[in-house]
């Protein structure tokens, strides 16, 4: 059996100007995916190609190994950005016009609308208008109406990002309940919401992958002995401090905006009595030493190359 | 094509809940009374408003029934035809820019589809002003100056209506790639230079939907110069209005994202 999703060669350019610069993934039946990185990664662009509204430059998306045509359209469910309703329907017309939009029956729209109204806790609001709903109803409404349809591959882009915290948390509730059900890809430029949700992340940046993998390989191979260094601002400490970006041992150094020094190493024991040695000899006023190992922030932070 | 049905039927909600299915009908109906009363009442009109030469009322005559009736034609090919454009420009350009189509295309709905819904949404509006405007027009000619032709009116209004569907296709056709401000313009400008056209050319260019207000009129005289002169700018102005429609929804579904 194919993967759910094939993408190879994914390329989109604007009035010359390249948006995304040839990605290639599989996606497994029942996976949820983050599309990570940092604004103008190309992350809304991948998504409406995805989501069949915008055609690709080059390259091809395959859905159940066949290339994607309107029989597709009723398998995902896509939520944009900041999705826009027709202020003037209520919520429950909206659902149901969307679902006979989806091919369904009178009676199975009908259902389903009310119970996907009921499960994003918007039974009270159905009969209001949607101009009046606050921006976490809306972006409910909006999750709701890209699962009415019982989609095979849900497609949300930035789902939480212009959400309070409250409405952050129910969205990434409801989507730790749904990821259970279908597949998921959704993008984000918060890794900690790609953390909490998703099995598989993909880090963009310009246009193209930076980094590939599930979020436990990702930890493996970036599992790096981290020692950071902070001293007061004396002439010898300081020099003493820069001295290690040639070391042998070390494998990068980084200043950090707060002065205190990053030292990626080879191996961690060595390079720790080497530095707590030298410190003593010298007398370093040290005012902090820690042994750690990098967190996925510095893993994206090197990945997208900030 | 059933998706189209669904999109019709929320095209006619909108215009329902914006009033558009009211005011529009309701500035037609004004519109064309407006023509025989005032051509009616004009005598005490003027007493009213005094300083006329003594004589001058006994000149007044009032104008016949089909004369007033195609005057009241003619109203809608400028107040109505501004109407409608203005109330057609939003049309996709609203949907567009407004994010809407980003979510309804996004399911099973093609452009195509959309564009018919649309385009039928338009058809239906007009078909109801028009008809109903013309309707009243025409009873009160009837009423206050003289017989009319039954069918003389539903002809002269039917070749009326052909040109100003014609106009709605263009302001579709622009609002499908441009921002609905240019659209009603555009579609405007298009309208005032295919009748300029016309003026200026009248024999080359009889053929030419332009030429339809002036064959409206010619109905409702019962003085058609040529038999059959209707057929050609008839089937012009179906092939110009297929033709805006086939443009519109090639260009809805290019341009379903807002431009940035």
């Amino acid at each position: 059996m194919p993967p759910l999703l094939q993408v190879s060669g994914l390329h989109k350019v604007f009035h010359g100007q390249t948006s995304v610069d040839g990605i290639s993934f599989d996606m497994e039946q029942g996976r949820c995916v983050a599309l990570l990185g940092p604004n103008g990664a190309g992350k809304t662009t991948t998504l409406r190609m995805l989501a069949g509204l915008l055609s690709p430059s080059r390259g091809s998306i395959l859905f159940d190994g066949k290339p994607i045509g309107k029989d597709y359209r009723k398998q995902i469910g896509y939520l944009p950005q900041s999705p826009s309703f027709y202020n003037w329907m209520t919520g429950e017309e909206y659902m149901h016009f969307a679902s006979r939009l989806s091919g369904m029956g009178r009676k199975e729209a009908a259902g389903r609308a009310a119970a996907m109204l009921e499960r994003m806790g918007l039974e009270d609001a159905a009969k209001r208008r949607i101009g009046g709903y606050s921006g976490g109803m809306k972006q409910r409404l909006g999750l709701a109406q890209a699962l009415v349809h019982a989609p095979r591959l849900l497609l949300l882009d930035e789902p939480v990002s212009a959400l309070d915290p409250i409405g952050r948390r129910e969205i990434m509730d409801l989507l730790r309940e749904f990821g259970r059900e279908t597949s998921v890809i959704f993008s984000t430029h918060v890794l900690h919401d790609a953390e909490e949700v998703c099995d598989d992340i993909i880090m963009m940046n310009r246009g193209r992958i930076a980094e590939h993998g599930t979020l436990s390989s990702l930890r493996v191979k970036y599992n790096r002995p981290v020692i950071t260094l902070r001293v007061e601002e004396r002439k010898a400490a300081l020099q003493w401090l820069e001295s290690f970006s040639t070391r042998s041992f070390i494998l990068e150094s980084r200043r950090d905006v707060d002065g205190s020094m990053l030292l990626k190493v080879e191996d961690m024991e060595s390079a720790r009595s080497v530095i707590l040695r030298e410190a003593a000899e010298r007398g370093i006023p040290l005012l902090r030493f820690e042994a750690g190992s990098l967190s996925l922030e510095d893993v994206f932070m090197e990945a997208v190359g900030g | 094509m059933r998706s189209a049905w669904f999109f019709y039927r929320k095209e006619m909600l909108e215009m329902t809940r914006s009033y558009k299915l009211l005011w529009i009908p309701v500035v037609f109906i004004i519109l064309g009374i407006m023509q025989p009363i005032s051509a009616y009442y004009m005598p005490e009109i003027l007493k009213m408003s005094g300083d006329v030469p003594p004589g001058m009322l006994e000149l007044y005559k009032l104008p016949g029934a089909a004369e007033t009736m195609a005057k009241s034609l003619g109203q809608y090919g400028m107040v109505g035809l501004l109407v409608l454009a203005l109330s057609a420009m939003n049309s996709f350009a609203g949907e567009r820019e407004g994010g809407t189509a980003e979510l309804v295309l996004a399911r099973p709905l093609t452009p195509l589809a959309a564009a018919s819904a649309k385009w039928l949404a338009q058809l239906t509006l007009l078909a109801l002003s028009l008809g109903l405007g013309a309707a009243c027009a025409a009873y009160y000619t009837v009423r206050l100056i003289g017989g009319l032709s039954w069918s003389a009116v539903l002809e002269a209004s039917a070749l009326y209506g052909l040109w100003l569907l014609c106009v709605v296709s263009f302001t579709l056709l622009f609002s499908a790639c441009l921002r609905a401000p240019a659209a009603a313009f555009l579609s405007l400008a298009a309208a005032a230079g295919l009748a300029l056209l016309h003026t200026l050319l009248p024999r080359p260019l009889r053929w030419s939907p332009a030429a339809l207000p002036q064959l409206s009129v010619e109905a409702l005289m019962q003085q058609g110069a040529t038999a059959y002169a209707w057929v050609f700018p008839v089937l012009s102005g179906i092939a110009l209005i297929v033709l805006c429609f086939l443009g519109a929804s090639l260009l809805f579904g290019r341009n379903k994202l807002p431009r940035f």
